[in-house]
């Protein structure tokens, strides 16, 4: 019987995870054996890291997204349809269409969302750049601020040891609002306030989520005249007054509050009842080596749903979906699933608007941070512009 | 001349009169490089080059491997194509009409005729793509 594999989220991690697939299994498809189907809800894919670009008015729409069904090897079978429930247990799936789809393998690659609601006043005063419209929205306060206080926080799930959504972008955008706001010859007007909350995953009392990092940053900070404090955990914020309140009893005024807000899985996934993550954020229990969603082996979880205390970052996409494509491709081939993740991200980070910092790391390694250059710039460019979309189509 | 085979610790090399005259020379040539602060780039891009080793895996190995692969099969498939083609063509007369609409009985000329008209319909339903544009979500 001919076996289908669906692959749910036409993010980065199903898009590559869809186009590698076929090629893997290339023979197994063109003998009928084997089906491989991508659901998802939208029929646009976009390079989410240019949200971040969109505030500092670095990117247009036409170029931060593409027509799903361009970027899909022609052997992929391409649903635009919602997934409403989950039923791991039955290995089927039902969409907002009314149809439902049974699997032998399911791939869930369904992302994040950002809960700004989640923290009373934060989604009426704050603005984040993790989404198009609210990126935009900022990008319209930090062209036209003249004088004031630029105030970062950043939110970590309650869930512990998972962290928020691309580990590095606080720290991105804070040296990016920094050169912007020298450019437009304010800054020595607005004041910038970097802070960081006291538990973040494993680390107590740091600026950034792991220990090297933080170590360096006071002086790259210091360096540019950026103001930072430990241990600022967002509780509440008053939208009238403009006051952020953090949970360790203290409160920072600002005239632009950029935050990493809150975040959760959606909706299909909090609902499917098998997360077993703190305030119904819903991330998926994933076998951190194997990638399997704990208790249904059938099941392989990816990218920003899952409970892992890796990064939610394309990065991490980029690592895991070659080793959920093995395991599938063992499993249907000989009945076992040998692939394992060793936690490994790879990403270039925007340092500033022009340079970059190439940085990786593993479950046992922290990134070593090396000097940010020109030349890190450029490659961070060339990716964002053109590799990017290699990547998403599976040939890099 | 530098012809000892033993290791020298560094002084012994740099006392080298030939050695002390090329890394002079070295420093001369490097010169503007040096002061207009661009030798930073070259550095910047040696350490590019290292980052990018060190990120390298075997499933990024096995990814570019394997695009080379398909262009270099596409590649090869059609010079095959072509040089027997163009071959077979050159040396023979050309045919009739009459003779030309017989190369159908040939069944790889059929093969080769529905591979053309394959390509065609596959390319139509890429181009296909690209014409409708979705609504903004
Ligand atoms: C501002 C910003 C900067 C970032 N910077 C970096 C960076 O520099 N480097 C890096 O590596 N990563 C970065 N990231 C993170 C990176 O974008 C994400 O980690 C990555 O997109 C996660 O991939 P994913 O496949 O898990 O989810 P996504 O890419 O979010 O894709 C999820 C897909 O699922 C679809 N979907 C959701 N629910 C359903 C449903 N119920 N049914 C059907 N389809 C559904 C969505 O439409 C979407 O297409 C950044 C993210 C942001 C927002």
């Amino acid at each position: 019987m001919k076996k289908r594999i669906v692959i749910v989220g036409g993010g980065i991690g199903g898009t590559m995870t869809a186009n590698n697939m076929v090629s893997k299994l290339g023979v197994e498809i063109r003998r009928n054996q084997v089906e491989v189907m991508l659901i998802s809800n939208s029929p646009w894919h976009y390079y989410k890291p240019a949200f971040m670009y969109v505030a500092f008015d670095m990117y247009h729409k036409a170029e931060l997204r593409r027509k799903q069904a361009t970027l899909l090897r022609p052997e992929v079978r391409f649903v635009v349809d919602e997934v409403e429930a989950f039923e791991f247990s039955a290995s089927r799936l039902h969409t907002r269409s009314g149809a439902h789809y049974d699997y032998d393998y399911l791939v869930v690659s369904t992302g994040c969302l950002p809960a700004p609601e989640r923290i009373e006043g934060l989604a009426e005063a704050g603005d984040h750049f993790y989404q198009f419209e609210p990126a935009r929205r900022l990008a319209q306060k930090l062209r036209t601020i003249e004088r004031g206080r630029i105030f970062i926080t950043v939110t970590f799930p309650k869930t512990p040891d998972v962290p928020h959504q691309c580990g590095i972008a606080p720290i991105e955008t804070t040296l990016m609002v920094d050169e912007l706001l020298r450019r437009r010859g304010v800054r020595d007007r607005v004041e910038i306030l970097y802070t960081y909350p006291t538990v973040s995953q494993l680390l107590r009392n740091c600026l950034f989520m792991q220990k090297q990092t933080c170590e360096v940053l006071p002086q790259i900070f210091s360096d540019r005249d950026i103001h930072f404090k430990r241990g600022f955990t967002l509780e509440r914020v008053d939208p009238d007054a403009r006051v952020a309140h953090s949970t360790e009893g203290d409160s920072e005024d600002f005239d632009i509050l950029m935050s990493t807000p809150p975040i959760r899985a959606v909706d299909a996934v909090i609902n499917s009842g098998v997360s077993e993550a703190a305030e119904d954020e819903g991330w998926l229990p994933t076998n951190r080596r194997s990638l399997q969603l704990k208790g249904h082996p059938n099941v392989y979880c990816m990218g920003d749903t899952v409970d892992l205390p890796i990064s939610k970052a394309g990065g991490s996409c980029h690592n895991q979906s070659p080793v959920i494509i093995d395991n599938i491709a063992f499993d249907l081939r000989q009945g076992a699933t040998p692939a394992v993740y060793d936690g490994r991200v790879q990403a270039i980070a925007q340092m500033g608007l022009e340079a970059g910092m190439p940085l990786w790391y593993d479950y046992d390694q922290d990134v070593q941070p090396t000097p940010p250059t020109k030349v890190g710039g450029l490659m961070r460019k060339t990716f964002n512009r053109g590799v990017y979309w290699a990547t998403a189509r599976g040939l890099v | 001349m530098l012809t000892a085979t033993k290791p020298q610790d560094a002084a012994a090399v740099l006392a080298d009169p030939d050695t002390a005259e090329g890394l002079r020379d070295l420093a001369e040539h490097l010169t503007p490089l040096l002061q207009g602060r661009r030798l930073h780039n070259v550095v910047d891009l040696l350490s590019a080059t290292s980052d990018f080793i060190d990120m390298a895996d075997d499933q990024l190995t096995q990814k570019l491997a394997k695009a080379f692969e398909e262009v270099v099969w596409a590649g090869w498939s059609a010079g095959n194509a072509l040089r027997s083609a163009s071959a077979t063509a050159a040396d023979s007369e050309p045919p009739t009409l009459w003779q030309l609409s017989r190369q159908l009985n040939d069944p790889e000329v059929r093969r080769g005729l529905f591979f053309i008209i394959q390509l065609l319909g596959a390319v139509g339903r890429q181009v296909a793509l690209e014409a409708e544009i979705p609504e903004d979500d």
